[in-house]
């Protein structure tokens, strides 16, 4: 954090805290932030910044994991994979907030090495400090999970021992859950016979969300991909949307995300599920959206 | 008199052991970057040292009824050995070291004890030799079996390197266990960024002959370079001039036989006069070892003669003959006639006659695949192609913008191609196996296939299904459907299948480009005239 922005942040937060109860103003801000613009960098530092900014969520000397969707062996202009310069930001604005370590990692579909080089993932956030790590079959271990379905299951050590997850998915279409947002994205997390959780993917995405809980969803929603998902292939497939959405409430997220595939959060079934879960709330209406363009 | 070995022989046997050494880890270092590099393109010739290799161009060039640009680089070689011998065994060939250290640890650990005038022949390996080259003119390529890169790095790449993935993963998970959290993390990326395929048909029974042949040195020093290497043999037929010649000088030898003892190809430099130039692999080993030094390389510009050698005029011809009689036998198989469903080549495959005449089974393709989709055959390809490469979607699937087993096939019998071509070419065809598919079988939803498809638009598409199930309910649930003009045969489908022991979409070599008879749909002619494909 520069000093300018800490001096800044100090004045404003001490006029906050004179002139109104703090808690009251943490609940009365804004619990979805949705930033249009043309730099992914610069629209996620906005959003971060609508929510109250990083040191909200990560505290010093924190371990944090960045957990972006690194699945397919596609270049960023496919839409297929996160963004790069989404992750980038936010490994650095996790550090500038004082995180002791920033961990990325996703469990790859096609071959790791390849869609960790292809994506850009791999050296955008390695430029911006963190450590970009293969997730390793030795880290598995069996967990309960106490789903509704999925009562126990292989997950990385590395996602239950982070002290903070930071969950960055992109937002693509998806030809059985319709679409994939944060939720789902939780399937990189895990290990086994990922293949076999299509067979309910509603109720298996909203048992690991359940379980995973995250600090921070930060969709990508820069370039999304609204044909031949979960992969595209041309980018013809793509369509360029400029945003990003960040909340602390992972369904209020993805809800917000149904809406750029002309989908109402009502129409999916994984929503409804995660919100009768208790995991947050999909009625749009119901939550408080910060819009911003940078 | 004075006994004294030659200081001079002695540096100069420890510079050859050092060129040795050298060679052999250029050799290792280029079989480790012989992987996804992170970028698409691979920037070294990782395959280089085959290029070297004239045993390969007299044998692919001859079989193929083609000559490959890039193993013309053999012709150094052949010259080399023209006028210096054999000293590419000796000094430079990575097989030659790894069996001479070998020998060097049984001699020391007494399993090997050398005789004093050993009297086998070393004809052997010029009968392979001219076996090899026989069947060859009958367009039957032998050579991948016991050439020496060939056999070392097959070995290295199908046996030696799932053995140190395995290790490494071993070790990550004890060091886990110890609590050694950033050691194990340190051997798993370490393991990330090296790729080494884990598991490999047929590994055992290749594995087995590399051992096999390792042990081979307790019986005789350099067993396979003195009875087996037709690469030797060919090396051996062509040294001509010898340069450098070996000398006895008699005023100083006392008739110890430990040059002879310990020559580590048999070439006899003593008695004097019996020395075999074509088997001499310049080892320095006799001149370093002699008490008196009195052995010595004079330079001498007169040609030898091949001698000591006993390959009379019948064993050559007899051995030509039967190279000759077993060729056909190699191709007189069923596949002639009609492809293997199972043999799903690299993309960039030349046609499968010009293949089999080109390819040495090298592994070179099997190594590199990054997703170990490559495996050496057994049946697959008939007796011809027992180890060369075929895709085995099982294990692994063809990356869709990967191109990288086209980027170092050292002979040209996988066409080297771009990333944007590689997309383009259609090594099979997938088949939903609806008896076994969740939603056609058993109505439930899966679309994993579809998923993966890596083809857009997707050459799997989905249909409504309806399936009856045994309470009488009708569950309707999307389906696979394979568009076989756009399915390219990457083989995802059926690697990705959630049916784990005989997936129900399968990929067959149906449709592949290179084949023409292997052939599904005829192009439609549209009425304008043009063709779609």
């Amino acid at each position: 954090m520069e000093r300018r922005d800490f001096l800044k942040n100090l004045v404003v937060g001490g006029l906050a805290l004179k002139f109104a109860p703090g808690v009251l103003a943490q609940s009365a801000g804004p619990e979805l932030a949705v930033v249009e613009g043309e730099s992914p960098a610069a629209i996620t530092r906005e959003a971060i910044k609508v929510l109250g900014g990083m040191s909200r969520f990560i505290s010093r000397g924190d371990k944090v994991l960045i957990k972006p969707n690194i699945g397919w062996d596609r270049t960023p202009e496919m839409a297929a994979c996160t963004n790069p310069e989404v992750v980038a930001a936010l490994v650095a604005m996790s550090l500038e907030a004082g995180a002791k370590e920033v961990v990325v990692m996703d469990h790859t579909i096609n071959q790791p090495k390849r869609c960790y080089a292809r994506s850009g993932i791999q050296d955008a956030a390695r430029a911006a400090g963190a450590k970009v790590l293969f997730t390793d079959e030795q880290r598995l271990k069996k967990m309960t999970l106490k789903g509704e379905w999925l009562k126990e299951w292989e997950v990385f050590q590395d996602f239950v021992e982070a002290d903070k997850l930071i969950n960055v998915p992109i937002a693509k279409v998806h030809s059985l859950s319709r679409v994939t947002l944060g939720l789902k994205n939780w399937l990189g997390a895990v290990g086994g016979n990922r293949n076999q959780l299509h067979q309910k993917i509603d109720q298996a995405v909203v048992d690991l969300g359940a379980f995973f809980k995250p600090t921070l969803t930060v969709l990508d929603a820069y370039r999304v991909l609204f044909r031949n998902g979960p992969q595209g292939g041309r980018v013809s497939d793509t369509r360029l949307q400029k945003t990003v959405v960040a909340g602390v409430d992972p369904v209020a997220v993805d809800a917000y995300g149904a809406t750029f595939f002309e989908l109402k959060p009502q129409e999916l079934a994984f929503l409804k599920l995660a919100q009768s879960r208790g995991l947050g709330k999909f009625e749009l209406e119901k939550v408080r959206i910060e819009k911003r363009a940078v | 008199m004075k006994r004294e070995r030659s200081k001079k022989y002695f540096w100069l046997q420890r510079l050859r052991i050092l060129t040795q050494a050298g060679f052999f880890l250029i050799f290792f270092i280029l079989f480790l970057k012989t992987h996804y590099p992170g970028e698409d393109y691979l920037k070294t010739t990782v395959e280089r040292f085959f290029h070297f290799d004239p045993l390969l161009f007299l044998t692919a060039s001859i079989a193929s009824r083609a000559i490959y640009a890039a193993l013309l680089l053999s012709l150094i070689t052949l010259a080399a050995t023209l006028l210096l011998g054999r000293f590419v065994c000796g000094w430079l060939c990575p097989l030659g070291s790894v069996h001479q250290f070998f020998s060097f640890i049984f001699k020391k650990a007494r399993v090997l004890k050398p005789r004093k005038d050993d009297q086998a022949s070393l004809a052997p390996k010029y009968l392979v030799l001219l076996a090899v080259v026989a069947a060859s003119l009958f367009a039957v390529n032998l050579v991948g079996y016991l050439d020496p890169l060939s056999f070392l790095y097959r070995s290295f790449a199908v046996f030696i390197s799932p053995l140190v993935n395995f290790g490494l993963a071993q070790s990550g998970n004890l060091a886990y266990w110890l609590g050694l959290k950033s050691l194990g993390q340190g051997i798993s990326q370490a393991a990330g960024n090296l790729a080494l395929n884990g598991v490999f048909q047929n590994a055992l029974l290749i594995g087995g002959l590399f051992l096999l042949v390792i042990l081979l040195n307790a019986r005789k020093e350099r067993f396979w370079c003195r009875y087996l290497c037709p690469a030797g043999a060919l090396l051996g037929l062509a040294s001509r001039f010898n340069l450098f010649k070996l000398k006895i000088d008699p005023e100083k030898c006392i008739n110890c036989h430990l040059c002879s003892i310990h020559c580590q190809t048999n070439a006899r430099p003593y008695p004097a006069g019996e020395w075999r130039s074509s088997e001499c692999i310049y080892c320095e080993t006799c001149a370093a070892i002699c008490p008196t030094a009195a052995i010595s390389f004079p330079l001498g510009w007169k040609a030898e003669k091949m001698q000591g050698v006993d390959l009379n005029r019948r064993r050559v011809l007899l051995t030509s003959i039967t190279g000759l009689v077993l060729a056909p036998i190699f191709k007189i198989s069923p596949l002639r006639r009609r492809s293997n469903p199972a043999l799903i080549r690299p993309p960039g495959a030349l046609p499968e006659p010009e293949f089999l005449g080109r390819c040495v089974k090298c592994g070179e393709c099997m190594k590199v695949c990054p997703t170990n989709a490559l495996h050496p055959a057994l049946t697959e390809a008939g007796p011809e192609g027992v180890w060369t490469p075929v895709l085995v979607p099982r294990i692994g699937y063809c990356e869709y913008y990967c191109s990288l087993c086209t980027q170092v096939c050292p002979t040209g019998a996988i066409r080297e191609l771009t990333v944007e071509e590689k997309v383009t070419v259609k090594i099979g065809t997938a088949w939903v196996d609806k008896t076994r598919c969740l939603p056609y079988a058993l109505g439930k939803p899966c679309i994993v296939c579809e998923e993966h498809c890596p083809v857009s638009p997707k050459a799997i598409q989905l249909v409504k299904v309806d399936t009856l199930t045994p309470e009488g309910v009708v569950a309707t649930n999307l389906a696979p459907f394979v568009n076989v003009d756009t399915c390219i045969g990457c083989g995802i489908c059926e690697n990705k299948c959630v049916v784990m022991d005989l997936p129900a979409i399968r990929v067959s070599s149906i449709g592949e480009h290179r084949s023409a008879h292997n052939r599904l749909v005829l192009p439609v002619v549209e009425e304008q005239g043009e063709s779609k494909p």
